[in-house]
């Protein structure tokens, strides 16, 4: 080994190291969020409501009730699970992309943000906030499932999962906003007081619902969840339990009380939870990749919980808020469970492993318990997710009940060929030793998923505290072993009978599952997406096109529209007394001679066939129009102008300066096109301009109203300057958006000009 | 490139700071504010760019290397003096002090937060500008070698 080799295999220790720090660090965090969420729900929850921004109606209104505590608990406790997983599994993981050890100090940044953004919005209550939490999610998210940035599918799989939930999202802030025109606040509590059932709460309730599905995956917006599946595994595991497609749900049990409004959307609910639910379990039984099985049975247990949301009611709300709990528990174990048989066999599809039980008997043994407590067998808080899930469904109907009972029985049947096709039959691949720390947070989550079917109470008291807040009214859970012939156990008697009956027709089943998934790749919503998303990038492309490859295009683009809708406001609205013509006097000499250079400066500039001159002349129109505003009485305006007039100049000079020489045939194609196009277009909207201009200068200087109140106030704001004191004070905080807004862009510039390194 | 430029508009940065702080200064009783004081320095500064060349001007002037750091710390600046009253119960860009209340002067310029407010908009603006010039001054340099 040189000495070079050795320096820098220190150097990559070190760095290794570092990672580590930050690792562990993650870990300390979710542990301290835990302990935290724990310390507060046990003294009896909290709760911060403060208007930090009353003209503008936003608050910061978070609160660790029944529900938030719920999903808190959740982000930080599987948090902790997770992370810890992640610590032995993303050396593994990088080592295998061929990624140095370091990158993974992005890894534990943005699921540090993942974690805090979702217990964010476990506990906002204002739905603006919800909003934020919700959008900081999906933006986590991509940035993690596109972990493995180097691979294409990794980045289409980002882009989509950010698309589907990012664009949903809108109808979220879309919904809060048509609330907040009805009512004037985005706070949940006083919406629920106010909000009667009609037409306005319908909408709005089905927009952030349609919001809540997508981030849920729920069908047909499910198809975005699969394909995440390119995120690495403890990506994965968190997204799917406790984060993200978690978030969707929360928000349903969030503004439930406002979905109860509308019979139309409780209906919804069912038929897209009951659709979920069929596709999804259905598709998990055609799969042979390890995680696709496992991303199907996402989308058709959250369909479960969406159901169980449309039912509503205490046993709804109770049942929907023991369910997630529960499936977090079992689902992030089982996708641990695939990264650790991955990254022991090197394998990922169920038709190349099995007969791992008696290679990795602790791994069997966890999983096996967690995958029994999602096919809810006794013994595991599975088992009670699906007695309050029966009990719901008996109050519906015997229809919904035959549903809750086909439901449960295909879930038994794909998660036991999962766990079987791992670990039972003959050995079909070689498995290494893996780190304990592959295998330990499984048995953890293992173990509670045990402790909760021993001792439900601490858990059913939990969702009954979560089920309160969703359903407005206090609610009771008790749900226990009856040794009876009770309906739910009957019910849970057939779900397993017929479980195990698909189970033993699995070819069978196996094969039509297969046709539908084959049908469904074909002419499903995710061939839809793929049609609309080529599609909208060929018509960007065109518009693209005819706008930036002539320049005459792009300017024309903007003013004849103006033009048109000028026009269009001259004929529609009263001119009565709005155009008026005044005197002339002496004192106007200034402002005409400074307005007929500006003129001719124009008159010059369409002549002009050269470069630089119409350049100049175009800053000579500039210098004069300040001129005219010094003149008239508006020095801000002058100064301002002057200043942009001068960098507007020196930039023209200096992209000139770039230019290669002029192309004779752009310059034919330019006169073929005639030059009477240019004058119709010009003069139109020229003449648009004059008719605003003139009704603006026709008004009376105002006296009243807001700019009046501001001159007045100015003084008491310690200014003189009006202009100055407006930016800084009575509209301080549109100034700051704006300049952020300019530094983002000047960013995206800047980057954009270095060919993507930012410095 | 003459000798007249070449020897001028380097040292114009001098008398352009001092006029865009004196636009600062007296922005709050007179014309101007911090954007228009940020624009004039940094025209002196693309004098500089265009005077000098992109490694000559940055060797003399190593700041204008650290535009990034210096528009953050300007949004930091504004962003502080904008929502620090938020802590004090009032909402954002609530100015101390208040109307009707005492200014501490020091000649003519006053000690409040909105004129930190426009020094931190002065800042941002002034290396925005400067940042976009180095990297258009690079691809202009880096087309002709």
């Amino acid at each position: 080994m040189t000495m070079r080799d050795d320096e820098r295999g220190r150097r990559r220790v070190r760095r290794g190291r570092a990672t580590d720090v930050l690792a562990w660090a993650a870990v300390g965090l979710a542990g301290a969020g835990l302990a935290c969420a724990l310390a507060v729900t046990l003294s009896g929850g909290g709760s911060v409501d403060w208007e930090w921004a009353p003209t503008l109606g936003l608050r910061l209104d978070l609160a660790l009730d029944g529900l938030g505590s719920l999903y808190a608990l959740l982000a930080t406790g599987i948090g902790v699970a997770v992370f810890a997983y992640a610590i032995a599994y993303m050396p593994w993981h990088l080592d295998h992309e061929g990624r140095p050890r370091a990158e993974a100090a992005r890894f534990w940044a943005w699921m540090a943000i993942f974690m805090g953004s979702m217990v964010g919005l476990a506990c906002a209550r204002d739905l603006i906030l919800i909003f934020f939490f919700f959008d900081l999610t999906a933006v986590a998210s991509y940035f993690l499932i596109a972990f493995d940035r180097e691979r294409r599918e990794a980045r289409g799989a980002a882009l989509m999962a950010l698309f589907v939930t990012g664009v949903s999202a809108v109808l979220l802030l879309l919904g809060a906003v048509l609330l907040y025109d009805a009512h004037g606040t985005f706070e949940l509590r006083e919406l629920f007081a106010l909000a009667e059932p009609g037409t306005t709460t319908t909408i709005a309730a089905a927009l952030i619902a349609i919001a809540a599905f997508a981030k849920s995956a729920q069908a047909p917006l499910h198809f975005w969840l699969p394909r995440a599946m390119e995120a690495p595994t403890p990506v994965s595991a968190y997204l799917h339990s406790a984060a993200m497609v978690a978030a969707g749900v929360l928000v349903l049990g969030r503004v439930h009380p406002l979905l109860t409004r509308s019979e139309l959307v409780m209906d919804g609910m069912l038929v897209v939870g009951l659709a979920s639910i069929l596709i999804g379990s259905v598709l998990a039984f055609a799969k042979d990749e390890l995680k696709q099985i496992l991303a199907h049975s996402t989308i058709s247990q959250y369909g479960y919980v969406v159901v169980l949301y449309g039912i509503g009611g205490p046993e709804g709300a109770g049942a929907a808020a023991l369910y997630v709990v529960a499936h977090a528990l079992a689902k992030s174990a089982l996708f641990m469970t695939a990264g650790a048989v991955t990254v022991a066999t090197g394998e990922s599809r169920l038709s190349r492993v099995g007969g791992l039980a008696r290679r990795m008997p602790l791994l069997a043994a966890a999983s096996a318990l967690a995958a029994a407590s999602l096919a809810a067998l006794p013994l595991t808080i599975g088992f009670f997710k699906d007695e309050l899930f029966f009990g719901a469904a008996i109050e519906k109907g015997p229809l919904m009940q035959a549903a809750a009972v086909l439901a449960a029985s295909f879930t038994l049947a794909y998660i036991a060929r999962f766990w079987l096709g791992i670990f039972a039959g003959p050995a079909r691949a070689e498995a290494a030793r893996v780190p304990a720390l592959l295998v330990a947070p499984i048995a953890a989550l293992g173990a509670v998923s045990l402790a909760g079917g021993v001792v439900i109470g601490p858990f059913a008291e939990l969702a009954a505290n979560a089920a309160t807040v969703t359903n407005g009214a206090p609610v009771e859970l008790h749900p226990a072993y009856h040794l009876d012939t009770r309906a739910e156990n009957l019910m849970a008697l057939g779900a397993w009978a017929l479980g195990a009956l698909l189970l033993f027709g699995r070819p069978l089943v196996g094969a039509a599952a297969r046709a539908f998934a084959r049908a469904g790749d074909r002419l499903g919503p995710r061939a839809i997406y793929r049609t609309g998303v080529i599609a909208l990038n060929r018509f960007s492309d065109r518009v693209h096109d005819e706008e930036v490859r002539d320049l005459r295009n792009s300017i024309a683009a903007v003013l004849v529209p103006a033009g048109i809708l000028v026009a269009a406001a001259f004929i529609f609205t009263p001119t009565d007394g709005v155009y008026r013509v005044g005197s002339v006097s002496a004192d106007d000499l200034p402002i005409i001679g400074l307005l007929a250079v500006a003129a001719l400066a124009a008159i010059q500039i369409t002549r002009d066939p050269g470069r630089l001159r119409p350049v100049m002349a175009l800053s000579v129109l500039g210098f004069a129009l300040a001129a005219a505003y010094a003149v008239s009485g508006a020095p801000d305006v002058a100064l301002v102008a002057v200043v942009v007039e001068t960098v507007l100049t020196v930039v023209f000079v200096g992209v000139y300066a770039r230019l290669p020489r002029a192309q004779r045939q752009a310059r034919e194609r330019g006169r073929r096109q005639g030059p009477g196009r240019n004058a119709i277009a010009g003069g139109f909207a020229g003449l648009a301009a004059f008719v605003v201009i003139w009704a603006a200068l026709s008004r009376q200087p105002v006296a009243e109203g807001d700019a009046a109140r501001q001159a007045e106030a100015a003084p008491a704001a310690h200014g003189g300057d009006i202009v100055t004191v407006t930016l800084a004070d009575f509209r301080g905080l549109d100034t700051m958006v704006e300049i952020t807004v300019l530094a983002v862009a000047l960013l995206g510039v800047a980057t954009l000009l270095r060919r993507g390194r930012l410095w | 490139m003459s000798v007249v430029i070449e020897v001028i508009a380097p040292r114009l940065i001098g008398p352009a700071l001092i006029l865009a702080l004196a636009i600062i200064v007296k922005g709050y009783q007179d014309v101007g504010d911090g954007f228009s004081a940020g624009v004039i320095l940094a025209l002196a500064i693309a004098l500089r760019y265009i005077a000098l060349g992109v490694d000559r001007a940055e060797a003399g002037l190593p700041i204008l290397r650290h535009t990034g750091p210096v528009a953050v710390a300007g949004i930091l600046v504004a962003l502080a003096s904008g929502f620090f009253g938020v802590l004090l119960g009032d909402p954002p860009f609530t100015h101390q002090p208040g109307p009707g209340e005492d200014v501490v002067h020091f000649g003519t310029l006053e000690f409040i937060t909105a004129v930190s407010f426009d020094l931190g908009l002065f800042a941002l603006v002034t290396s925005a500008l400067v940042a976009v010039m180095h990297a258009l001054a690079r691809l202009v340099e880096g087309g002709e070698s």
